[in-house]
């Protein structure tokens, strides 16, 4: 046992020594700065290149937005006065543009134009602007306050998220503000209000903000809901959403419009700024690592990048990751202590705000961050931005390369820092898709059930409904345009009376009054949807915190659930100590050794996208056919050369297979390029295939681009591949039997039931742990299954777990494209540059068909056996 | 004794742990059940979560199995028998009557746990003696919470233990009984209940409930 020192938590002494410390006060003297800022200035505006010299808001006769934009030193762009064209003609429609191009003026001011009148105040909710970030509302309240005054316009802007106060939000009810900046599940909230109807009487428009960021999920189906609902209520609404560029813009338009999508326009925005993607090259590839993904190999490299630049985003794909390259910076460089930052979605919401508002003024060096720094405001002083390792997709690379250059003109420049030899391969086929624009589609769900009875539920207490009117209004949703009756009908019985499949008597959420009109008659059950509204489900983590008080963030507790009192742990960018766990919250001090285990944070297991994957077979095409003209080919051409002699090249007309014998067994190792999921889904396929004649027990490893089965014995994999391994046939009935298809639906099921209304993310004062939350939505899996196997949830958790844990649309093409490919099955006598990455991959997984006491005798033997052992 | 129980010796008694999750004593032709919570469905409904009333049945069906394998003579319930208030619908205590009806010559025993006390004494149709904890039945002490009493070994509920079992590859976890030095907790009976997650301590016994079989989990070496 270790020896408990420090139980203060955070001494007084750490303020001047300790790099925390530091942050901290740094944070305070930049606070006292901006207010100090606030108060001299106007508050700075979202997307103009310079400081305005306008004229003193107030001082002279009202500006047309024409003036106004020629006071900022813009002019409109034609995109801009395209868009107040179709907004004053009354239609609505979807504006797609990179980043930081003017897409916010360019609805905004046709709003205004369509229900602003200069001098008179607004009417209550005359505008929704729907945000998918609670963070964004803050900046997007500013930016559409900062044009009012000088245009004589006399509306209120204000915002409202789950973080707005209560307080604010009983204000807001009292007296609403012109414009209201909110997300989907704000919006839903307020739909669940009786008097919802009457409080959106005078809504004139509505702005879906980063529509692309919603168009793929439940939240996305969220928001079709709540806008078939005022379009409803109000037939002249104007609808508009901005989007990044996605590779199904028609797809989206039509989500956002379901069917009212015919008289929707689609505007593209200004040409993309320029955008320059390369990569960092390593001085020599000798001894430049085969595999792994946290190869550190050019951080001199990254640092001399940084010290080139003012001010540099370091991307990182995985938190871990994150944490990994923040000390290294600082190893590298004490002497940045303070001026490089760490940022991503674990760390306290304060610090995070703290490190956001140094990149606004420009006063951090470098920050190292995660997905939590994709979207979000823009950063002018963002000079460079490094992506560490595959970017995983084209869009996420623009979209990350957006964030530096951060202005119309302004050059975007992105370089793919690559960890080992082979993302080398990755990096050219990123750089040549970017450059030619392919980029990834997002597809909306399909009928979700979940998300339709929790609408049920919102829209029974937000008036109420007769069934009929409500099964038209909601098919006027994309997602749900081809919902059925009897669908519709089951969904409502699981909230009226559980439906006619099982008994659940005295069972009610909802019921249908006299007139038919459906109602929440309980107040506890209203107050209940009232605090489950919302369709993202948090994983189960834990708050970290110091012993003697001050949070720094949360962590994944199955993560904390590994650790051991006294066990170091890295996070935040420092090393620390698991003091104790109590009530959801990991408490630590600083660690006294300056090594720490590195969290592995969910996340990490991301597929790379199928654009991307083209992308990559079109490089080793090119290089097949002996082109090695780019840079990154250049570099890693002395591997490919190794590859080709040892075994052979994979390609888009070939197909590779290599089996190889080891001490540790037979090796079979197989490179599809159809991303791990789906590698997943091939390799426990196979094993499944391969051993229903001739049991076996299989170890699997995958990465992007292949995967390895090992077994104990040898299988003829060419006869088998001959016998038809690749055969689409069965393949939905054999993946489900290889996989323990339903634990992935039980996972699954754990989101739906808290959408769905079954499980309770709890109520203030009433705190419940996320893992009684996991544990009560197994127990609701296990009886519906046993009880109500027609449940229409189950049913959904088996598709979802299918289509988005196994990804089979993308096994199915994989197998497809496999059969079309020619087979180079070879029989290295090592391994080679494309096997060594699987080998050394950690995250091995078991494929059994045993059953589960069989599972828990084998478990049980590994303890004795590891018991034993020690 | 069928192949799927285990046999255990706790304070010199022989015990029997069934998969059904409940002990057989035949010492004292005894059953012990911990946490059976009748009427958890029930509840749920009744507040607006749906439920299938089935879980009511395939409880009762479990105490039905267990009685006519172990021929036995009177059943303990160690507190929680039934969940709440709310859950004491009409279809639910008619199926306890019913279930009663049955089996009218046993003997019946309630040692009230923390549920009790707000659900309500059980109906008295059900013909249940009630007893306040700890019950004495040499050598053990039966109780509805896991707390020591001198003297005696205690045989308790209200934790509904789990046990996760960690292999290399995969984990599973897994409802389980739990022998210490002083106290022996039971895994909660009910079909319509979750269950915590336990350490045992070193010398602790654990067996986990998988599927149709009892299995022995060997003991951890301390790290």
């Amino acid at each position: 046992m270790r020896r408990r020192r420090d139980r203060h938590g955070l001494p007084p002494e750490l303020a001047a020594t300790d790099h925390l410390g530091k942050q901290l006060e740094r944070k305070r003297r930049a606070e006292a700065a901006a207010t100090r800022l606030l108060r001299a200035t106007q508050a700075p505006l979202e997307f103009h290149p310079r400081a305005p010299d306008a004229p003193p808001a107030h001082a002279g006769a009202p500006l047309t937005p024409e003036e106004w934009f020629a006071a900022q030193g813009w002019r409109a762009f034609a995109f801009q006065r395209a868009v107040w064209e179709h907004m004053a003609a009354g239609r609505s429609g979807l504006l797609h543009a990179s980043t930081g191009t003017g897409k916010t003026y360019a609805v905004w001011f046709g709003a205004l134009d369509a229900a602003a009148t200069p001098g008179a105040a607004g009417r209550p909710l005359t505008v929704l602007w729907i945000t998918p970030m609670r963070a964004l509302a803050a900046d997007t309240v500013r930016a559409l306050q900062a044009p009012l005054p000088a245009l004589g316009i006399g509306w209120t802007v204000a915002a409202r998220t789950g973080d707005t106060a209560a307080a604010e939000k009983s204000r807001q009810a009292d007296t609403p503000p012109t414009v209201l900046v909110t997300t989907p599940e704000s919006l839903t909230l307020m739909l669940a209000r009786a008097d919802a109807h009457a409080a959106f009487r005078h809504l004139r428009a509505v702005i879906v903000d980063e529509w692309h960021e919603l168009v793929g999920s439940k939240r996305g189906v969220q928001t079709q809901l709540a806008l078939a609902r005022l379009a409803r209520w109000r037939p002249d609404l104007l609808v508009w959403g901005l989007s990044a560029t996605l590779g199904n813009l028609d797809t989206a338009r039509a989500a956002l419009f379901g069917a009212r999508a015919a008289a929707a326009v689609t505007v593209r925005g200004e040409e993309p700024k320029e955008t320059v993607v390369d990569t960092l090259l390593p001085a020599s590839m000798e001894r430049f690592p085969w595999g792994g993904h946290l190869g550190l190999k050019l951080l001199p490299e990254v640092v001399a990048e940084i010290e080139r630049h003012a001010t540099t985003l370091v991307f990182t794909n995985v938190r871990s990751q994150a944490e990994i390259w923040y000390q290294a910076l600082l190893g590298a460089r004490p002497d940045w202590a303070g001026v490089i930052a760490l940022h991503h979605g674990s760390l306290d919401r304060e610090i995070r705000a703290w490190v956001e508002a140094g990149l606004k003024q420009g006063t951090l060096k470098a920050v190292v961050c995660t997905s939590s720094l994709d979207l979000g405001v823009d950063f002018l002083p963002v000079e460079r931005v490094l992506q560490i390792g595959s970017p995983k997709g084209i869009a996420r690379l623009l979209q990350r390369a957006g964030r530096a250059g951060h202005a119309p003109g302004r050059v975007s420049r992105a370089t793919i820092v690559p960890t080992n030899a082979l993302e080398l391969i990755e990096a050219q086929a990123a750089r040549e898709a970017a450059a030619a624009r392919r980029i990834e589609a997002r597809q909306p769900p399909a009928k979700p059930h979940d998300v339709l009875v929790q609408h049920l539920v919102t829209i029974a207490l937000g008036g109420g409904f007769a069934a009929d009117a409500l099964y038209d209004e909601v098919r006027g949703a994309y997602s749900y345009r081809d919902l059925t009756r009897d669908e519709f009908d089951r969904a409502l019985g699981f909230v009226t009376d559980g439906g006619a499949l099982a008994a659940y008597p005295d069972y009610r959420r909802i019921a249908a009054d006299a007139d038919g009109i459906h109602r929440v008659s309980s107040a506890a059950i209203a107050r209940r949807h009232r605090m489950s509204v919302g369709t993202i489900v948090a994983d189960a983590t834990m708050h970290v915190a110091w012993v003697g008080g001050g949070r720094l963030g949360t962590i994944e507790e199955s993560f904390i659930a590994r650790l051991r009192r006294g066990d170091a742990f890295t996070f935040g960018g420092r090393v620390l100590e698991l003091v104790r766990v109590q009530d959801m919250t990991a408490y630590v001090r600083k660690a006294a050794r300056s090594k720490g285990v590195v969290p592995q944070w969910a996340g990490a297991r991301m597929s790379f996208s199928s654009e991307l994957a083209d992308a990559s077979l079109a490089v080793l095409g090119a290089m097949q056919a002996g082109r090695f003209e780019a840079p990154e080919a250049r570099a890693v051409r002395a591997l490919i050369d190794l590859q080709r002699r040892w075994s052979a090249l994979p390609g888009p007309d070939t197909l590779v297979v290599e089996a190889i014998r080891s001490a540790e067994g037979h090796h079979l190792f197989v490179y599809p390029f159809a991303g791990r999921m789906a590698h997943i889904g091939l390799a426990s396929l196979f094993a499944w295939r391969a051993a229903r004649d001739a049991p076996g027990t299989f170890s699997i490893s995958m990465n992007d681009y292949g995967f390895e089965l090992v077994s104990p014995r040898a299988f003829d994999w060419a006869a088998l591949i001959g016998a038809g391994l690749f055969d689409e046939a069965r393949l939905t009935e054999d993946v489900l039997d290889s996989l323990n298809a339903s634990e992935l639906a039980q996972r699954r099921f754990r989101e739906i039931a808290r959408i769905a209304g079954l499980v309770f993310q709890g109520f203030p004062g009433a705190p419940k742990s996320t893992r009684q939350v996991q544990a009560s939505s197994g127990l609701f899996y296990e009886v519906f299954r046993r009880h109500d196997a027609g449940n229409l949830l189950l049913a959904q958790a088996e598709a979802e777990a299918l289509e988005q844990e196994l990804e089979i649309g993308r096994l199915r093409s994989a197998l497809a494209a496999m059969r079309a490919r020619r087979l180079a099955f070879t029989r290295p006598a090592r391994l080679t540059p494309f096997a060594f990455p699987l080998m050394v991959e950690r995250l091995r997984e078991a494929v059994s068909t045993e059953s589960l006491a069989d599972r828990v005798q084998r478990l049980l033997a590994e303890l004795e056996a590891a018991a034993g052992a020690a | 004794m069928d192949a799927s129980d285990a046999l255990v010796v706790v304070a010199g008694e022989e015990l029997i742990l069934s998969p059904h999750k409940a002990l057989f004593w035949p010492r004292r032709s005894t059953l012990i059940v911990a946490d059976a919570h009748f009427g958890k469905a029930a509840s749920f409904r009744a507040r607006g979560v749906p439920v299938p009333e089935a879980t009511t049945a395939v409880t009762l069906a479990a105490l039905d199995a267990l009685i006519a394998r172990h021929d036995a003579r009177r059943i303990v319930f160690l507190g929680d028998f039934l969940h709440a208030r709310d859950g004491r619908g009409p279809h639910t205590l008619a199926a306890l009557s019913a279930w009663r009806s049955r089996h009218a010559r046993l003997a019946l025993v309630l040692v009230e746990g923390n549920h009790d006390a707000s659900a309500g004494a059980p109906p008295a149709a059900l013909g249940m003696a009630l007893a306040t904890e700890p019950l004495a039945d040499a050598p053990f002490a039966l109780c509805h919470l896991p707390v020591p009493v001198p003297g005696r070994y205690v045989l308790a509920g209200h934790l509904h233990p789990a046990c996760r079992i960690a292999g290399r590859r995969d984990a599973v976890r897994l409802p389980c009984f739990w022998f210490g030095a002083h106290v022996g907790v039971l895994p909660a009976f009910g079909a319509f209940t979750g269950a915590h997650t336990i350490v045992p301590a070193a010398g602790d016994r654990v067996y986990v409930v998988a599927g149709e079989r009892v299995l022995r989990v060997p003991e951890r070496q301390p790290a």
